[in-house]
């Protein structure tokens, strides 16, 4: 039940576009069509259920104080360690993927590069490292689940935004003005998840 | 310069990284000293905030030199309990060795009160005795976003509140943000009781606490719940209710008899005096 | 060559404005924009960030292997990132500010307004414009961070960097601004405001 009740929180509750703005300059750029923000939207997923565990067994057993050498706290490295990370893990996936599976890298490639600077990535660590979950296996789900909610919010913009190139907008607010509103109005739509208690 | 050479690439990143990590532990290293003074200072002008003393914004003026001064020539005694309420060790508060819980080591306990995989140990729980007669302790646990945590203090009677100061790591500003930023919901606490008798010691509820015919809170164990902040407000009610029933034996053994509740109303008390 | 650092100094607060027009940097930054103080001091630390990262990797420009750019890059900016998280964490004025920010410290380093202008400009320049872009970016990326702070702050709780404005006048704060979504909206009416006056930012 905590698996579920901490997966469901995280798509929703704590999604981490429309609750931390994380994630948005990928989420505004690459949201004009559907597909194209599925695919983000997946590789999204995949990056942060990989490096998210492996960022977590570092910051319990390297980075936490007394976790390598009683008395040293390397904590103040956790940034960097895990930006490094997830930077290499962006560039090995990137490139196992085009070795093994050339079909799903020219589906998934162009956006591989576009990841290692997502704040939602990133985010995802730090707040894993914020809150800190009991095993590995919570902060896979909470991997998982982040991921996608971020995944679900692109693809509902995407669609808004396809529909949207048919309506009537005021010329100045066009593409990015509307955009910024129309997120904000679905952020509000998902601030109800706020009063569940899971 | 060929730069795209393997071995150039190897030598440039591992330099890169070790000049970078030299640097940053070299800062870290020169500049915990200052930044512990910061978070001690911060901690006990959080007490004396809760004590009664002054406000945190009077105390933040004051600077971390004088809140020090403050707590030393405040403080009574302070002490660390077991969950029997047995006195295990003494906490320093001469000025140069004042010892207090920092938020980690609150989060430490925290865990050893709830136990779980977490656990470290046996919980030991720091209580601090103020020359004003006001006894406080800690609380902790988790609001809606991050870590919540702060002081309540008790009268002499060990029941009624005599003040509280809570902080938090991340709540949303404005809402959640107003269990540390709002003094009128730190003042509200002020007068209401603590019942260590009940599992539920402390009450922080949605929609309203009792109220009197002029609409002020009912001396009990209940306040109002922040408006928009519902998941704050029971994460606060939460961590109050899991410290003071940690907290529950030691009250019960010191508190001045015939003073339970309700309070001073019998013949022979020593909290009349206030 | 001075009308030109003319240029890369006034370009990004307004024409060229990192948020409204290049959308970058979104991200983290936003939710510090409930009070002033804290969009200042956030706005402060991505100027600071921005502008040495730029003039460092200016400076190292010509010797970065191709192939690990991007890492040497975060671990760059990374760095710069924990100094002033550190160095706003050792000081009694900013240490509260410090543990308000939190995260969004962190998430500077992700904020695309750095990695972009490094990108885009510090590679491919003299150290000092690209000094002089990575403090405008960061400047005009704060200048819209106050503006939205700015109609958050009066708004959502009457007052302006603490001081009561509204209040007194019995206003009541309104709760809707405080929250994320309202940043967006007010965002969104930004870029309305600056696209009606320059034209030629319209999209088809």
């Amino acid at each position: 039940m905590e698996y579920l009740s901490l997966f469901v929180k995280s798509i929703f509750v704590d999604n981490m576009i429309f609750a931390y703005f994380l994630g948005m300059c990928s989420f505004l750029a690459v949201s004009k069509n559907v597909k194209t923000a599925a695919g983000l939207g997946v590789a999204v997923i995949f990056v942060l259920l990989i490096t998210l565990p492996v960022n977590y067994l570092l910051n319990t057993y390297v980075l936490a104080p007394d976790a390598l050498i009683e008395g040293v706290d390397l904590s103040f490295l956790s940034f960097i360690i895990f930006i490094a990370v997830i930077a290499a893990i962006v560039q090995i996936v990137e490139m196992v993927v085009e070795k093994y599976a050339p079909e799903l890298y020219s589906q998934l490639g162009i956006f591989l590069p576009l990841i290692a600077v997502n704040c939602a990535i990133l985010g995802g660590s730090l707040f894993m490292q914020q809150r800190d979950f009991l095993n590995i296996g919570e902060a896979t789900v909470y991997a998982l689940g982040s991921g996608l909610g971020w995944f679900l919010a692109i693809v509902s913009l995407a669609a808004i935004r396809e529909k949207m190139s048919y309506s009537n907008v005021p010329a100045a607010l066009k593409g990015l003005g509307i955009t910024f509103i129309t997120v904000g109005l679905m952020g509000i739509a998902f601030m109800t998840f706020m009063g569940i208690a899971l | 310069m060929n730069t795209n050479n393997n071995l150039y690439t190897v030598i440039y990143t591992s330099v890169i990284v070790i000049v970078v990590a030299a640097l940053l532990a070299f800062v870290s290293q020169s500049l915990k000293s200052r930044q512990d003074a910061n978070e001690k200072a911060d901690t006990i002008s959080q007490m004396l905030t809760a004590a009664g003393y002054a406000s945190k914004a009077e105390l933040g003026k004051l600077g971390n030199t004088a809140v020090l001064d403050k707590y030393a020539a405040e403080i009574e005694k302070a002490f660390v309990i077991d969950l029997e309420g047995n006195e295990l060790r003494t906490l320093g508060i001469e000025r140069e060795g004042i010892e207090v819980y920092s938020p980690k080591q609150l989060k430490r306990q925290n865990y050893n009160i709830k136990g779980g995989p977490n656990k470290t140990g046996d919980p030991e729980l720091p209580v601090f005795l103020f020359k004003n007669g006001r006894t406080v302790v800690p609380i902790y646990g988790a609001g809606l976003w991050g870590p919540i945590w702060g002081y309540i203090s008790f009268e002499k009677d060990l029941g009624t509140i005599g003040g509280a100061y809570f902080d938090h790591e991340s709540e949303t500003a404005g809402l959640g943000a107003k269990i540390k930023d709002d003094p009128s919901f730190q003042a509200e606490f002020i007068g209401e009781k603590a019942d260590f008798a009940d599992a539920n010691v402390f009450d922080i509820v949605k929609g309203g606490a009792p109220k009197d015919a002029e609409g002020k809170s009912v001396v009990d164990n209940k306040i109002d719940a922040i408006t928009g902040a519902t998941m704050t407000s029971n994460g606060l009610d939460a961590a109050i209710d899991t410290w003071l029933a940690a907290y529950s034996a030691w009250f019960s053994a010191n508190a001045p008899k015939g003073c339970d509740k309700p309070c001073c109303s019998g013949e022979d008390h020593k909290c009349e005096e206030e | 060559m001075n009308a030109k650092l003319k240029e890369t100094i006034l370009n990004p607060l307004f024409k060229g404005n990192p948020i409204t027009v290049l959308v970058l940097g979104i991200c983290s930054s936003l939710a510090v924009t409930v009070t002033m103080k804290g969009a200042l001091v956030m706005a402060l630390s991505v100027i600071v960030v921005t502008g040495i990262s730029s003039l460092i990797l200016s400076l190292l420009r010509k010797t970065i292997p191709g192939r690990v750019r991007i890492i040497v890059q975060l671990v760059v900016v990374a760095m710069m990132v924990i100094l002033v998280d550190q160095i706003l964490k050792s000081f009694e004025a900013t240490y509260a500010i410090d543990k308000q920010l939190s995260v969004y410290i962190g998430l500077i380093i992700t904020n695309c307004i750095v990695m972009g202008r490094i990108e885009a400009f510090a590679l491919g320049n003299k150290p000092w414009p690209s000094f002089l872009d990575g403090v405008a970016n960061g400047a005009g990326y704060g200048l819209i961070l106050l503006i939205v702070a700015f109609f958050r702050e009066l708004l959502g709780s009457g007052t302006l960097f603490g001081i009561d404005i509204l209040n007194r006048f019995g206003y009541v704060p309104n709760n809707l601004v405080i929250l994320p979504p309202f940043a967006l909206i007010l965002l969104g009416c930004i870029v309305w405001v600056q696209r009606s006056i320059q034209k030629d930012l319209q999209e088809k």
